[in-house]
């Protein structure tokens, strides 16, 4: 957070308006969420929508406040974050670890392309009930089908990085004497990073849908299972304020990457600015 | 300096050369040969200029002399062992200014060094040396995205400088630059090379280029065929770009270049 505040006020008479843009959208976005909560209310109250089927912002903070009091949240937060954490460093370990392989060796790439759109090509979140018979029912057959889906993203966008490195950048580094470990260190790596994190981001994204679609199919404890449970009962209010609670953790991580992404990519902001 | 200028044969040679290139040829695939025997001398701590029409192969015999294309046929010989890539005696500058974006300039002027495995302190006290030389070094901390075309150069130009090497290979690393930059960076090169001592083939399209810089202009011919046609260029040095702009000798050089790079494409 620093470093970034800092690169602003570096670029000077810049500084003071971009503050002041980013407090107003702060201020346009407050307004957004309470005319949003406002209208959604007013309709029930109005008699224009059925509080049974969409439920009131009232309902769900209440559903939520019950769920918090009633100690369900926690521990069924615990399983879910615990599925998606597990799912997704395993999607970036072995994501970015085939990546590389597959960029250094064409003949693999080659060989194996046409298996991997295969099996990306297919709809893992049908194959959950298969992965619960093969897994079992805990945390191990969620977080299987998450990396389903999370690695894949992570290997094709840091390929995809990979492969379109400047050409003339390796030359110059090859002609100053760079082998090839400092080839990849130097030049590779950071140009494929920005691809990485567009993957991570995503990938997160589809890991944590994995890990909940994966618990709504079976599972002993979880978000997932809550919402399962909650739409049985037709608790309209208690599957939302879970949604929320999903949509808010997911938030969360995904702001905790945004930050160690200004650290590390802090020369490439701002880059596709284009005036006018 | 009275002399007329000479207008030496091809064929020109020098006693010991850093660089020598005998009846070197070259092609890509089975077609046609691109360069089509090649003869080239040039003496250790030489200056000189390789000038010739678009696609006649100046940059195809760089490659070659940095060994980044090998030859076909011929010997390349760079003070007597044969070319390869990453030879630390050579230093090849890219057209492109090719600074990584994710470094400083400080941090990208040291990358060379770095390379070539100078140590951290060292690294960093030489990069701002050349940094002041070559006007940068308010600019030190900056990431390459927010110079002028005309700082990333110098910047490329000081890293390859900070690395003091014995040989460089340069493929028109000005030629993107307005006329008033590439005069100030002239002398900035010139001043770069006059301490360095170092033997510089530079590559350029720029006639007025060629003679400010070197000492000897070659012509290359259009069909690869070589170098066709010198011009020794008796410009007393240390030159000053600015200053040659009136110099009486300079423009007859100017004339005779130009005339020789006529013949060589009808
Ligand atoms: N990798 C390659 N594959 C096939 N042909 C090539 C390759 N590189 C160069 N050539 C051909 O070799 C010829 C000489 O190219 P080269 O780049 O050496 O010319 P040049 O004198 O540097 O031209 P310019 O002044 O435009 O840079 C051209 O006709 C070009 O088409
Ligand atoms: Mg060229």
């Amino acid at each position: 957070m620093t470093d970034m505040v800092r690169s602003e006020a570096g670029l000077g008479a810049a500084a003071g308006t971009n503050g002041s843009r980013s407090r107003s959208v702060l201020g346009a976005r407050i307004v957004f969420l309470l005319a949003f909560l406002v209208a959604w209310q007013g309709a029930v109250a109005l008699g224009l929508a059925n509080p049974a089927f969409i439920a009131t912002p009232v309902g769900v903070a209440r559903s939520l406040l019950h769920l918090i009091v009633g100690g369900k949240l926690l521990p069924n937060l615990a399983t879910t974050l615990l599925e998606i954490l597990l799912s997704f460093v395993a999607s970036v370990i072995f994501g970015v670890a085939s990546a590389i392989v597959l960029d250094r060796s064409e003949w693999l790439n080659r060989t194996l392309s046409p298996f991997l759109t295969a099996f990306n090509s297919m709809p893992r979140i049908a194959l959950g009930p298969l992965f619960i018979l093969w897994f079992g029912i805990g945390i191990m057959s969620k977080a299987v089908l998450a990396f389903s889906l999370g690695y894949f993203i992570i290997l094709l966008s840091t390929l995809g990085g990979l492969k379109n490195v400047d050409r003339d950048l390796l030359l110059m580094s090859r002609l100053f004497g760079a082998s090839q470990a400092r080839l990849f260190w130097h030049v590779r790596l950071p140009w494929a990073l920005p691809g990485v994190f567009a993957g991570l981001r995503l990938s997160l994204i589809y890991c944590s849908a994995g890990a909940v679609i994966g618990e709504m199919i079976a599972a002993q404890s979880g978000l997932g299972l809550l919402v399962q449970s909650y739409s049985g009962r037709f608790d309209v209010a208690g599957v939302m304020a879970l949604i929320l609670v999903v949509a808010v953790m997911v938030m969360a991580l995904t702001s905790l990457m945004d930050l160690c992404e200004r650290r590390l990519l802090a020369w490439s902001k701002g880059s596709t600015d284009v005036p006018g | 300096m009275t002399s007329e200028a000479t207008v030496g044969t091809p064929g020109w040679t020098v006693e010991a050369p850093d660089i020598r290139v005998r009846g070197v040829r070259v092609h890509f695939g089975t077609s046609r040969h691109v360069l089509t025997g090649v003869d080239l001398d040039v003496a250790s701590g030489e200056f000189i200029a390789l000038i010739g029409a678009s696609g006649c192969g100046k940059t195809t015999l760089l490659n070659v002399i940095a060994g980044l294309v090998p030859a076909a046929e011929g010997t390349v010989m760079i003070r007597d062992r044969p070319p390869a890539a990453g030879r630390s005696d050579i230093c090849y500058i890219l057209a492109r200014d090719a600074l990584l974006p994710w470094r400083t300039v400080l941090s990208n002027v040291a990358y060379g060094m770095e390379l070539s495995g100078v140590g951290r302190a060292e690294r960093e006290r030489r990069a701002r040396v050349y940094l002041e030389r070559v006007g940068l070094r308010d600019v030190a901390d900056f990431f390459p995205s927010r110079l002028s075309q005309g700082m990333r150069q110098r910047a490329s130009l000081a890293r390859a400088f900070a690395v003091e090497r014995s040989l460089y290979l340069m493929d028109e690393p000005f030629s993107a630059l307005d006329s008033q930059t590439k005069l100030l960076l002239h002398d900035q090169l010139l001043s770069l090379w006059e301490s360095s001592h170092a033997t510089v083939v530079f590559v350029t399209h720029d006639i007025g280029e060629a003679i400010t810089l070197s000492d000897r202009v070659l012509v290359m011919s259009r069909r690869g065929a070589g170098v066709v046609e010198q011009i020794h260029v008796d410009l007393p040095r240390p030159r000053s770009a600015e200053a040659l702009q009136a110099d009486e000798r300079y423009h007859d050089l100017y004339r005779l270049a130009w005339t020789a790079l006529r013949a060589s494409t009808a």
